[in-house]
């Protein structure tokens, strides 16, 4: 016990107590250098006139601000970001609320199942999206084989490019599949640190299955549910390659983290690109912010 | 009593250690000094950075032995690769010594100065005459590249499913090929015989420029100004005549979305349609009579574009190689472009031994020397054709090479086509944002 607590001091003294500091120096440089500098870089530079094509910068105020508002392609990106962070956040929780309750109950060939559901989540993007774009394809993808097999529809159809509303359905479907595996995980791992002894009393009580999950299981998870809620919605909000290879750059489906690409890359704005890159990083923070202050409560705390 | 220092002492230097490499790191990733491919930077190495696949290695063991240069090949995707020059650019960063230099980047890079002038290393008098297409890669005078590839856009026809419907003489105007089409389409039960792109895509842009050139025009005047605002101008013509094209089912539905090269081949290459127009050239050899993935070999061939009133031009859309202002070995990167553009070699990369020396995908070599050398061997799929058409046909895409602003026209050219094919826009809508859109770009300067 006293060499335990003679250690501290002793190391102390060693380096003038500056030994936690030293040890959190590689973070601080790592978290400087490839973070704290490009974010204070980008919010400085989302002020000023940055094209390669129209040199030299310029100081604009909200000028970039005001273009990318009077922009349809950046509205139409918001409205689409907006449907599906909706989608997403909805789907990917109640599913993997669904799928966690169903993984936790005991039965043969689990932990297949379990690593199964976990594949899309270990599985890249854009793998994901490129295996999506052939199942969607109209002229040999499963999909139109599959429902007209099952004599859904009479004839083979485009489903992606056409109609806005689809096309942002089908994409986010993609999304979900991918984002729903680390719900379902986090969730399970939620549902599984629940007190059996709770759902013992509870059966005692007279509740059934169904009373069991909203009186205690609910309750139990919300601190799970708000991690979720904010993956899926930081997930959704930068949605990118789904979009690009599942749709290309069509203003139909676009989102704003490829409407940020675009600017960016494409137009060579690197001014406005800044400015749509900070609004989203407010979006972000302040969404984020919002789902924590209403779903993550610890058990009891109510 | 000594067992906990020794931990400290230890831990102390791991973290500072980490610490000083980790600042190292963040320190060279700046300014032209930070390097990021291997092998490069020093005097007798350098990388290309390219979207094509690398010449055979002996080839390349030869240019080394040469010049004693060594060379880091990179094969990067098109689409990524305009991103890292563009980044490396403005981030002035190193990335390569020589580069791609798409033909319609060159008003852009000759405006940013993110590429040398190639002038002083290149004669333009002495090459014009050899490479139809340089003239595609100069700027307000500065040759931002050279060409490496003669790729053009071609129609291309399945002879088998045509000659089936009767038609053995190929049809020279659109109002004949059109007619053709639809005989062609019943005779080998294909609803859509023909393959044009629709998804938003760069094939889309280019598909319109060779369409209306096709009817006997360009896109833009020599003052950069909408030239197809008139519903008589070819552009509006041809913009119509594709909308219609799908709209009436010769083309596949499905080709709205289609996003990449790959797909809209394998439409010929699977033979579900008989005929495609804004093919590239090149396919036939490197794409249609390849059997492990085409069932349609020896069936393919180029025919002149149909046009309005008789065979029609071809739009030129040939690969250039240039240098960033930001390699390190300019001398070498010079020497390398002169290796890889010069006339035997460019005849190697399309098969002129056979296929150990070729390129995969390469089209055709930028220099018509090349190709008497391929005509003369006979041992080229289709090279005589390919050959007739770069000397007479093979045109510019706009008159006054690719504007500063190439990038954001064609982004409105191919999403508001695509909205028109997809039918959220009629066509004199579409022509009207895309002409606003060039106002707009203008204005902007």
């Amino acid at each position: 016990m006293t060499a335990v607590t003679a250690h501290p001091a002793r190391r102390g003294r060693m380096f003038g107590g500056a030994l936690p500091y030293i040890l959190l120096s590689p973070l601080v440089v790592f978290i400087g250098a490839l973070s704290f500098v490009p974010t204070v870089d980008t919010t400085v530079e989302a002020f000023f006139r940055v094209s390669p094509l129209n040199p030299p910068t310029q100081f604009t105020g909200l000028g970039n601000f005001r273009a990318l508002f009077a922009s349809p392609a950046v509205t139409t990106a918001w409205v689409n970001t907006a449907v599906y962070v909706v989608i997403g956040v909805v789907l990917s929780v109640v599913l993997g609320t669904v799928i966690a309750l169903a993984l936790r109950q005991r039965f043969r060939f689990r932990g297949i199942v379990l690593a199964l559901v976990i594949l899309p989540w270990a599985l890249p993007a854009v793998v994901e999206a490129v295996v999506w774009s052939w199942i969607y394809d109209p002229t040999f993808g499963v999909m139109n084989s599959a429902l007209h097999s099952a004599h859904l529809i009479g004839g083979y159809h485009v489903w992606l490019g056409l109609d806005r509303w689809l096309t942002i359905g089908l994409i986010e479907v993609v999304q979900v599949w991918q984002i729903t595996p680390l719900s379902a995980i986090v969730i399970l791992a939620a549902l599984q640190s629940v007190p059996l002894d709770l759902y013992e009393a509870a059966r005692v009580d007279g509740a059934g299955p169904v009373q069991a999950f909203w009186r205690i299981s609910l309750p139990m998870i919300r601190p799970a549910l708000a991690v979720c809620t904010v993956e899926a919605l930081i997930l959704s909000l930068n949605i990118f390659d789904q979009v690009y290879i599942l749709n290309g750059i069509a203003p139909l489906g676009s989102s704003v983290m490829l409407q940020t690409y675009l600017t960016t890359f494409q137009n060579l704005n690197f001014g406005g690109g800044y400015a749509l890159s900070l609004l989203m990083t407010v979006a972000t923070a302040v969404l984020s912010m919002a789902a924590l202050a209403l779903l993550y409560r610890q058990p009891g705390a109510e | 009593m000594k067992y906990p220092s020794i931990v400290s002492k230890r831990a102390a230097a791991i973290a500072l250690s980490a610490g000083l490499v980790l600042l190292g790191a963040a320190c060279g990733s700046s300014g032209s000094g930070g390097g990021t491919a291997a092998g490069s930077g020093s005097s007798n190495s350098i990388t290309v950075a390219v979207a094509y696949p690398s010449p055979p290695a002996a080839l390349l063991d030869q240019f080394t032995k040469q010049t004693g240069i060594k060379v880091t090949w990179v094969n990067i995707g098109w689409d990524n690769l305009q991103t890292k020059i563009a980044a490396a650019a403005a981030a002035n960063t190193y990335f390569a010594d020589a580069s791609d230099v798409d033909w319609s980047k060159v008003g852009e890079y000759q405006k940013t100065g993110w590429f040398y002038p190639l002038n002083q290393y290149f004669s333009e008098s002495g090459l014009t005459s050899d490479m139809p297409q340089l003239k595609t890669f100069e700027s307000n005078g500065q040759l931002i590249g050279v060409p490496f590839d003669s790729s053009f856009l071609v129609t291309t026809v399945n002879q088998k499913d045509f000659a089936k419907a009767g038609i053995t003489t190929m049809p020279t105007t659109l109002a004949g090929f059109t007619a053709a089409l639809k005989k062609v389409g019943k005779a080998n039960g294909m609803a859509s015989p023909l393959d044009i792109q629709f998804a938003t895509a760069e094939g889309l842009s280019t598909c319109w420029y060779q369409m209306t050139a096709a009817f006997g025009g360009q896109v833009l005047t020599a003052q950069d100004t909408p030239a197809f605002t008139s519903p008589s101008s070819p552009g509006y013509q041809a913009l119509s005549w594709m909308i219609n094209a799908y709209k009436s089912g010769l083309v596949p539905a499905a080709n709205v979305n289609t996003t990449d090269y790959q797909g809209f081949t394998t439409e010929m290459a699977k033979n579900r349609v008989a005929a495609a127009m804004c093919d590239y050239s090149g396919s036939v050899a490197s794409i249609y009579d390849v059997p492990a993935s085409s069932s349609v070999v020896n069936d393919v061939e180029y025919i002149p574009t149909p046009g309005a009133t008789g065979a029609g031009e071809n739009v030129a859309n040939p690969d250039g190689i240039g240098i960033p202002k930001t390699a390190r070995n300019v001398a070498g990167a010079v020497k390398f472009i002169q290796w890889f553009t010069q006339t035997e070699n460019q005849a190697l990369w399309a098969g002129l031994k056979g296929s150990g020396d070729v390129v995969s995908t390469f089209p055709m070599p930028a220099r018509l020397t090349s190709f008497d050398l391929m005509v003369k061997a006979d041992d080229v799929e289709q090279a005589a054709p390919l050959s007739a058409i770069l000397k007479a046909h093979a045109q510019a895409p706009f008159p006054n090479g690719a504007p500063p602003w190439y990038v954001q026209f064609s982004a409105a050219v191919q999403t508001n086509i695509h909205q028109a094919a997809a039918g959220q826009e009629t066509v004199a809508q579409a022509v009207s944002a895309i002409a606003a859109q060039v106002s707009s770009l203008k204005a902007a300067g």
